[in-house]
């Protein structure tokens, strides 16, 4: 530990506002208590250490705009995060969180949100989740959503959303509204039909990407992926899939099986 | 000095109010005449005094009167003066008889008679005692010797305007010499004026229109206003088509011909304003619109109507200033830097937004050198590791999770299962990934 120390009286003296306390084998903030007296940092990086709960004391970093837990074994959130004044982007990406606290959408300017490889699912979102109107990048990969919430429809600034390999059996039309995404990966999940909203996107530009593999598509839309994802989008904007897709949900039919692939994830709790 | 009596009192000239008032007068100003200079100016004032002209026009005559106020001494006579008002006093002719003359006449307002020596006044035949020759309202002598007489009696200037003489309808002042009766009130003709641009009306004539004096012109004007029309400023009628502006005025087309082929002008010509090196109002002309379309001004890319002013060269088009715009927040450069894209131009911040080059960590324009990868862009500095945070150079290998960089020895750390998901998914769909390494 005394190398942790040594690392943080550096910072402290050279007044850098970005400390880097990677794969330090920390388990707690207990361990490293001036930490929280650096008021000055701008950026904490804690990745790949074993930290197991998040101090709420930590919120009193006020200038901090960066925090990276990624990779540490955080299984619960202090309500104290979402009130930082100044934090932009927050990773608690490979993390072992369930849950996010009541309250967790009051960031006042969080841009980044990185959630990818927990145990999330639509249950687990907080009422205001969706609130964080300044986000613009949401990585909710390797989670076990089936659903989203119609509520993303308010995140208007939101350019990248990352869901990944969840458990997705729809996604809601309101998607159509986030008039800014450029950025869309829905691969690995159990679609079959997506709303034919989502042609109101732009994402067939050169600057937009949209991931769909591993789904199982309805066949229509798998055979224009064979082709090109620009030929999927031009036709989810045609009068015929409108067809195809209104007969299908009033179908009914059941939802596709879980992959089995994902369930070793190690973020898992160990039964 | 003596203080102004009420009443002329039988005394000298010398003694007489209107001498003594002169005397101080002049004492006050300092100036030392002798006696007889003083008398010889005195009667040169009184004889000099205009009787006033009546003119026939008017309601009401006012005719001042010359006094003639006439001393005589013992060997002095007078004359009667009284058709002859201009003529100075001094030349006079001196008559030893006059008492006798006066011996059987009467003051005209005391009814006695006068006596020999006594000064005696005479206006046109009737003769006063000094001291009865005075204004019918306050008794006093006329100052100046000018009186007013209305109806048979006679006034002061004070007291006549006072009684009778008419005010003015915009000073307020009384009104002497010409008086206008017009609306129902009196006007000096100086004061009598078109409500809408101050012509004097009295020898013009006005019309009256919404209770108000105006002039023909304006007159024509108000009456045009009233029903929306204008009044060309060349022939002051009605225009009932449509008006051709010009130099600021509105005139009827047809009174201009096109400065190019001379054609009888329509209300679609154009005026072609501030030339370069010319100000504005100089170098105006009249065009026909086929002239004016050919004559090679720039027509606005955005409002296609022809640029006048100050243009704007971008993108291939002329522009007016105010229309070259953002063509994502529509507001102007004004000479600002702007950026061109696909025949578009957008400002910095809008073409950034846009066009992505705002860097994903700082979210602000890349000032500098720009990484681009994973359809993001960076600052230099800001590029690093999406994990750990660690600084990486252009020469850097990476890993794409994602779409976000992430350096070998934080993938290196991700569990067994997930490095072998994404591997597959990488070699299932190689091209698109090509970014990973």
């Amino acid at each position: 530990m005394s190398k942790v120390r040594k690392i943080i009286d550096e910072a402290k003296e050279s007044k850098n506002p970005e400390l880097d306390l990677v794969d330090k084998g920390i388990s707690s903030f207990d361990e490293i208590p001036s930490l929280l007296t650096m008021l000055n940092l701008t950026r904490i990086t804690l990745t790949h250490n074993r930290i197991s709960v998040v101090t709420p004391a930590l919120a009193n970093l006020t200038n901090l705009e960066i925090l990276n837990l990624f990779n540490n074994q955080i299984e619960e959130l202090p309500t104290s995060l979402s009130s930082m004044p100044k934090l932009r982007i927050l990773n608690l990406g490979m993390n072992k969180l369930s849950a996010l606290p009541r309250g967790f959408g009051a960031f006042p300017v969080l841009e980044v949100l990185d959630l990818t490889y927990n145990n999330l699912n639509e249950n687990s979102l907080p009422g205001n989740f969706f609130m964080i109107e300044t986000l613009r990048a949401l990585y909710l990969g390797d989670n076990d959503f089936e659903n989203i919430p119609p509520e993303i429809g308010h995140l208007k600034n939101l350019q990248i959303l990352v869901l990944r390999d969840n458990d997705l059996v729809q996604l809601p039309k309101e998607i159509g509204e986030l008039a800014r995404l450029r950025e869309l990966h829905i691969q690995g999940n159990r679609l079959s039909v997506l709303p034919p909203e989502l042609g109101n996107l732009d994402l067939t530009s050169n600057k937009s990407v949209i991931r769909m593999e591993n789904n199982p598509w309805v066949a229509p839309i798998a055979d224009q992926l064979q082709v090109g994802i620009s030929h999927v989008v031009d036709y989810l904007r045609s009068e015929t899939y409108k067809f195809v897709y209104g007969r299908h949900v009033s179908a009914n039919a059941p939802a596709p099986p879980r992959l089995s692939e994902r369930t070793k994830k190690s973020s898992k709790p160990k039964p | 000095m003596a203080k102004k009596s009420n009443f002329i009192t039988l005394k000298p000239v010398e003694s007489s109010s209107l001498y003594l008032r002169r005397m101080e007068e002049k004492t006050k100003q300092g100036v030392n005449t002798s006696d007889v200079d003083e008398l010889e100016e005195l009667m040169l004032n009184i004889n000099s005094y205009d009787v006033r002209k009546t003119n026939e026009n008017e309601p009401i005559t006012k005719i001042p009167h010359s006094l003639n106020l006439v001393g005589f001494h013992d060997d002095r006579t007078n004359t009667d003066v009284n058709i002859a008002p201009k003529l100075p006093a001094r030349n006079l002719k001196p008559n030893t008889n006059v008492s006798d003359m006066y011996k059987n006449t009467q003051c005209v307002r005391c009814d006695y008679g006068f006596e020999p020596h006594e000064k005696i006044v005479n206006t046109n035949g009737e003769l006063w005692h000094p001291q009865c020759f005075v204004c019918a309202q306050c008794f006093r002598a006329f100052p100046e010797g000018i009186f007013y007489e209305f109806e048979g009696r006679k006034y002061c200037e004070h007291d006549f305007q006072m009684l009778f003489a008419p005010c003015c309808g915009r000073c307020g002042e009384f009104i002497i010499g010409r008086v206008i009766k017009a609306m129902n009130a009196n006007w000096h003709p100086k004061c009598f004026l078109c409500e809408m641009c101050d012509k004097e009306l009295a020898d013009q004539g006005f019309i009256r229109h919404q209770n108000k004096a105006l002039c023909h012109d304006c007159n024509a004007r108000a009456k045009a206003a009233s029903l929306g029309k204008h009044v060309c400023h060349k022939c002051h009628s009605m225009i009932d088509d449509r008006p051709l502006r010009f130099r600021g005025e509105v005139y009827h087309p047809y009174h201009f011909n096109c400065s190019s082929c001379g054609i009888e002008l329509n209300a679609d010509a154009r005026e072609v304003k501030s030339r370069p090196g010319f100000t504005a109002n100089e170098m105006n002309e009249l065009y026909c619109l086929r002239c004016h379309d050919k004559m090679g001004i720039p027509i606005c890319g955005a409002c296609r109507r022809p640029i006048e002013e100050r243009v704007v060269t971008a993108l291939g088009k002329h522009f007016h200033v105010e229309h070259f715009v953002c063509a994502k927040c529509e507001k102007p450069f004004l000479g600002n830097r702007h950026y061109e894209k696909k025949g578009l131009a957008y400002c910095e911040t809008h073409y950034h937004q846009l066009f992505g080059n705002l860097c994903f960590v700082c979210n602000q324009v890349i000032g500098g050198d720009v990484f681009t990868a994973l359809n993001k862009a960076w600052c230099v500095h800001h590029f690093a590791c999406s994990v750990c945070d660690t600084k990486m150079s252009q020469k850097t290998k990476f890993y794409e999770f994602d779409l976000k960089p992430t350096c070998k020895k934080c993938f290196d750390k991700f569990p067994a299962e997930l490095r072998k998901r994404l591997k597959k998914a990488y070699e299932a769909n190689p091209k698109k990934n090509s970014a990973a390494n």
